[in-house]
């Protein structure tokens, strides 16, 4: 356990003695994740020889933290602790003249920890956590040249899309927790019934956003802001497997519904993709469609009924996206940008750059006997044998041959034009050895992939006719990207295309304003209710307002009035004590008549 | 036995009555005297908390008792429990970092210091009381003390923004105290002891759901929760830095102590039928909250009303742990609510902290006069990163296990509540939103000679990150406390 353990603390490690040291990042980066391709590839062999770890770890009450190293995800531990190994030694050539190394290799070693928790993750709880840091790591990479301009809202687009996307991976694992009494993700994987159809796309959901998939997938192209390494370890090979990784591993809990939905959203979404890479004209973006198409074909494969198809051509990938990657980063550096129309005739200047990214290149179209031709069969063959081969099979076929058409085009727009004399690239022994092994991987994994499906104890589908289909496509749609330019082969999708597809308006139309628009009539409405308040603050002062006038009228009033209405009857009184002797005489002797007239009336009654 | 709780309480106090007693002493002799009696609390909280409150806690520990007016039912009693601890210990340190980040104030330190350690001892005791009569007292002391902080250190508002906040939360205060008498009144025989009311509830039927209403109204004003929010981005933006820490950071969560101690623990039978009202109210405000922050432009104001949105949660979570039948999924809620208490505590006192750092370097709070401020000043621009990243749920930093706690819960209760989970997605846009337009791009003229945070300001903003981080990896220091009561909890 503690050799696999190393996969993780060597990266972590070296990020908290970078931050902390501010010197030799290169060197501590480089360290660390070289401890977790050694830790990686002791716990495979032990693995393979029969060996299972897992480990527990407190976390919340009743949902403790576990590690769990089995076979897929000891393989899953392997790729990734590779890919960051040899992008990490390409990175130290590639930040040769960067200034804030420090920030780079600790984001860079960070990330690699992160992800090669999420990896090995057995628990619902520590995935969903390490998924997470990846997704902050990615928005600190992106946005590594933090000054330019729209640097920031890359990063923000690419942390918004996800983050939101995430939201379903969110409730899927509170109805799995709920649903099993655990969070243990082995264990969560038996729910049946609606319970296990909703946490299905809601976990398709969160894979979607992750792994770039339509309509989500534009994150990913505006994610090629970043530098080139980390377009490279995350944006091709890793970060966005997450979703693959995450739809392999709860592969068993998804009814066939939602893995019909999963099979129809990756053949689209390799179709579209695909389309808009033959439209691109940045090579990094172009790269970064194919990687959403690709995992199209990985989601073509667990939807119809392969995860190890699956599981193989994302091994294959990451070493053939990654290599392309690297090959793209140093022909920036060469030529100081990415876009084709600055590109033209960089093969013939570097032509080793140029072999390997070639060599990935066809890898990835689909040529044997290179990795990707293996991988692509397995999908193929995956899709005819699946249930829904009459509407999986055509996706993945479409699919296969537009990879062919743009990783043609991209080599013929590299390699078509006049080479200049170029400087010294700085670094290019570091980045061309990173992108030498890389490549070198893309040529031979075909090798490992019998071996790797005894070791995942499933069989990869082999089928001679599908497999000469796929040879077809790729000799076909090679030599049509090369000679036949975008704009014939795309016709009226042209437009469509080269906006990337994009209807309503996209995340922003229909997301982000909206939610916008929501927050301003919602602060409105606040302002109105504290004005509420205010006006019943004020009506209470003219409440007060009018009990000082009744007071001081209606009640003083009162008082005075009866004041004056006593010293009236006073008064009146007065004038009954006038002093003149006609007016005295007078009242005696009415006075004396009534004082008989009771008399007289009280005799004459008794 | 010293009486560590009551020590911990009136230190404080002391301190205030010292500053008092000494009419000639200098602005830093002031600052000094309120640090070290901070401080002093703080020991006194650490030494409460290794004390800590026993297995299988349903009760409290650590009481002292001293006898007051027999015949009432009234006495001095203080004590904690698993919910409560860790709010003191919150309390404690808040004030501390508080008072060092006050440090500047020249202006009447004095009278400064002395509102904050009364302050201190009030907000001690609204947490640690066992006394109705007691509490309310401590609650109503705090709102004169934060007056007085706001209407004389505040700024260009001030005077409205005190005289609101004291008349509305006061006024909202009243049914508190209404409720307290019905609760006096129906306890038989007739006491203020709250453990009495908490082991024997003294109403129910309308009596109860009376007394209940009368107390949301206080906790809601006082949480707050939509509608009767808006005095508080007023109090908060127009508040000085560390008069805006302690009310975000401490006082918010009077409201929602009151709700878990009072409403939750003394008319539980009226709560669970008033439940799905309750977290209606708590999942509206929430997403409320979190859309009125995206719209704002201030950014004080957008902490501020990111306050009502995790103070959202704690509602939803407490409400959530009133109608749940399964012991184990109530104790879950709690456990969450009283987590997200004690992160937003910490988080948004940082933030808090930043914002005013920055105030007082640009005097102004508006996000479009700032950019690429990260350049300029790399350890206010990476702090701020963190603890927005950290209120906006990311693991591994605060508020992700609580909030985590509370949503699992609610799926479980109130299945379509968990709707609220779209508050961290609107937070998350918010907080981007704000760092990109403040911290990233290019850096404009004007701020290239701005400062980076002093030594002093550091020293405030860093213990706050590392409980940050602490809370977000190791959260089980705090959730083994917690759980001890949230366990025992309800019938």
């Amino acid at each position: 356990m503690t050799l696999a353990a190393l996969t993780i603390l060597g990266p972590l490690a070296a990020a908290v003695l970078i931050l902390v040291l501010r010197r030799l990042a290169p060197a501590l980066a480089l360290l660390g994740t070289g401890v977790a391709l050694f830790g990686a590839l002791s716990t495979l062999a032990r693995v393979a020889g029969g060996a299972r770890y897992s480990a527990t770890l407190p976390g919340l009450p009743d949902l403790p933290l576990r590690i769990v190293v089995e076979p897929l995800t000891a393989v899953l531990a392997l790729f990734v602790s590779v890919v960051s190994f040899f992008v990490m030694v390409y990175a130290v050539g590639y930040t040769a003249e960067e200034g804030d190394k420090v920030r780079f290799f600790a984001g860079m070693a960070f990330f690699a920890a992160a992800m090669q928790t999420l990896v090995i993750a057995g628990d619902w709880v520590l995935l969903l956590a390490a998924w997470e840091v990846i997704g902050f790591l990615s928005f600190l990479l992106i946005g590594f040249y933090y000054e330019r301009p729209g640097v920031g809202e890359a990063a923000t687009r690419a942390f918004l899309y996800t983050r939101t996307a995430d939201l379903g991976l969110y409730v899927a694992i509170f109805i799995l927790i709920a649903g099993a009494g655990t969070s243990e993700i082995s264990r969560t994987l038996d729910l049946g019934g609606q319970a296990a159809v909703a946490a299905g796309l809601l976990l398709l959901l969160a894979a979607a956003g992750k792994s770039a998939q339509t309509p989500l997938q534009g994150w990913l192209q505006s994610a090629m802001a970043g530098p080139t390494p980390v377009s490279a370890l995350l944006h091709s090979a890793t970060l966005v497997a997450a979703g693959a990784i995450l739809l392999i591993r709860t592969s068993p809990l998804l009814p066939p519904t939602v893995l019909l939905v999963v099979g129809i959203l990756g053949g689209v979404t390799a179709l579209v993709s695909g389309l808009i890479a033959v439209a691109e004209g940045d090579l990094k973006r172009l790269l970064a469609a194919s990687t959403s198409s690709q995992y199209g074909f990985m989601l073509l494969a667990v939807g119809a009924g392969s995860p190890i198809a699956a599981t193989v051509h994302l091994i294959a990938h990451a070493a053939m996206k990654s290599s392309l990657f690297l090959g793209a980063g140093v022909f920036q550096h060469a030529r100081g940008s990415t876009a084709f129309d600055d590109l033209r005739g960089v093969g013939r200047e570097r032509r080793w750059t140029f072999a390997g990214f070639a060599l990935a290149g066809l890898a990835l179209a689909g040529v044997p006997p290179l990795a990707g031709f293996w991988s692509k069969d397995a999908i193929l063959a995956a899709t005819f044998e699946s249930p829904h081969a009459w509407l999986l099979a055509p996706l993945a076929l479409v699919g296969m041959l537009l990879t062919a058409v743009y990783v043609g085009r991209a080599l013929g727009l590299l390699w078509r034009g006049e080479g200049e004399a170029g400087e010294p690239v700085a670094g290019a022994g570091w980045m061309g050895a990173g992108l030498a092994a890389l490549a070198a991987l893309a040529g031979t994994l075909g090798l490992a992939v019998g071996p790797l499906a005894g070791l995942l104890g499933e069989d990869v589908q082999e089928n001679l006719l599908i497999a000469g289909l796929g040879i077809v496509l790729a000799l076909a749609g090679l030599p049509l990207g090369w000679f036949v330019p975008a704009g014939r082969l795309l016709g009226p999708l042209r437009g469509a295309a080269e906006r990337g597809f994009r209807f309503g308006g996209g995340f922003d139309g229909l997301v982000a304003r909206p939610a916008m628009a929501a927050a301003r009539a919602l602060d409105a409405l606040d302002r109105g209710i504290h004005a509420v308040v205010i006006d019943v603050g004020r009506a209470s002062l003219a409440v007060a307002e009018a009990t000082r006038v009744a007071d001081e009228r209606g009640i003083d009033g009162l008082i005075r009035a009866l004041v004056r209405g006593t010293r009236a009857l006073g008064g009146l009184a007065r004038t009954l004590q006038s002093g003149l002797v006609h007016k005295e005489l007078l009242l005696a002797a009415v006075g004396g008549a009534l004082v008989l007239a009771f008399l007289t009336i009280g005799a004459v009654g008794l | 036995m010293i009486s560590i709780v009551s020590l911990t309480l009136f230190l404080p106090l002391l301190g205030a009555l010292v500053l008092v007693a000494l009419p000639g002493i200098s602005t830093r002799g002031a600052h000094a005297v309120g640090i070290v009696f901070a401080g002093l609390a703080f020991v006194g909280s650490v030494v409460m908390w290794a004390r800590g409150v026993g297995e299988g806690g349903a009760g409290f520990s650590q009481v002292e008792e001293v006898a007051w007016i027999p015949s009432v039912g009234a006495a001095y009693r203080v004590g904690v429990d698993g919910v409560s601890l860790p709010l003191v210990l919150l309390t404690t340190v808040l004030f501390v970092v508080s008072l060092i980040f006050s440090a500047e104030i020249s202006e009447r330190a004095r009278s400064y210091v002395a509102l904050f350690l009364l302050m201190e001892t009030a907000s001690i005791g609204v947490f640690v009381a066992l006394d109705a009569i007691l509490f309310y007292v401590f609650f109503e002391v705090t709102l004169v003390g934060m007056y007085f902080v706001i209407a004389d250190w505040g700024y260009e508002e001030r005077r409205r923004a005190s005289l609101t906040f004291f008349l509305y939360t006061l006024l909202g205060s009243l049914p508190l105290l209404l409720a307290i008498l019905g609760l006096y009144l129906g306890s038989d025989p007739n006491t203020f002891d709250m453990r009495e009311y908490i082991a024997s509830p003294p109403l129910s039927g309308l009596a109860a759901m009376l007394a209940l209403i009368a107390m949301l109204v206080t906790f809601f004003v006082k949480t707050p929760v939509f509608p009767v929010h808006t005095w508080l981005p007023l109090a908060h933006t127009e508040a000085p830095t560390a008069g805006s820490v302690i009310l975000a950071g401490v006082m918010l969560k009077f409201g929602t102590y009151g709700l878990i101690r009072f409403a939750l623990q003394m008319t539980p039978d009226a709560f669970r039928a008033a439940a799905p009202v309750v977290v209606t109210l708590g999942v509206f405000s929430a997403l409320y909250g979190a859309f009125v922050a995206l719209a704002q432009t201030d950014l004080k104001r957008l902490v501020a009303y990111t306050s009502v949105n995790h103070m959202g949660y704690v509602v939803v979570g407490v409400a959530v742990a009133a109608a749940a039948t399964d012991a184990s999924v109530r104790a879950l809620a709690l456990d969450g609510a009283v987590l997200q208490m004690v992160s937003h505590g910490v988080v948004t006192g940082v933030l808090f902290l930043l914002v005013g750092a920055l105030q007082d370097r640009a005097h102004t709070r508006e996000m479009g006069a700032f950019g690429g401020l990260l350049r300029a000043a790399p350890v206010l621009g990476w702090g701020f990163i963190l603890a927005a990243f950290a209120s906006l749920g990311l693991p591994a930093l605060a508020h992700f296990p609580a909030e985590f706690q509370i949503f699992l819960g609610t799926l479980q209760v109130y299945p379509f509540a968990v709707v609220v989970v779209l508050g961290i997605a609107v937070t998350a846009g918010l907080y981007l939103r704000a760092i990109v337009r403040v911290f990233l791009g290019t850096l404009p003229e004007k701020w290239t000679g701005m400062k980076d945070m002093s030594a002093r300001e550091a020293l405030t903003i860093a213990p706050l990150l590392a409980l940050t981080v602490a809370l977000g990896v190791v959260p089980f220091v705090v959730l083994d406390v917690v759980h001890r009561a949230t366990q025992a909890m309800g019938p």
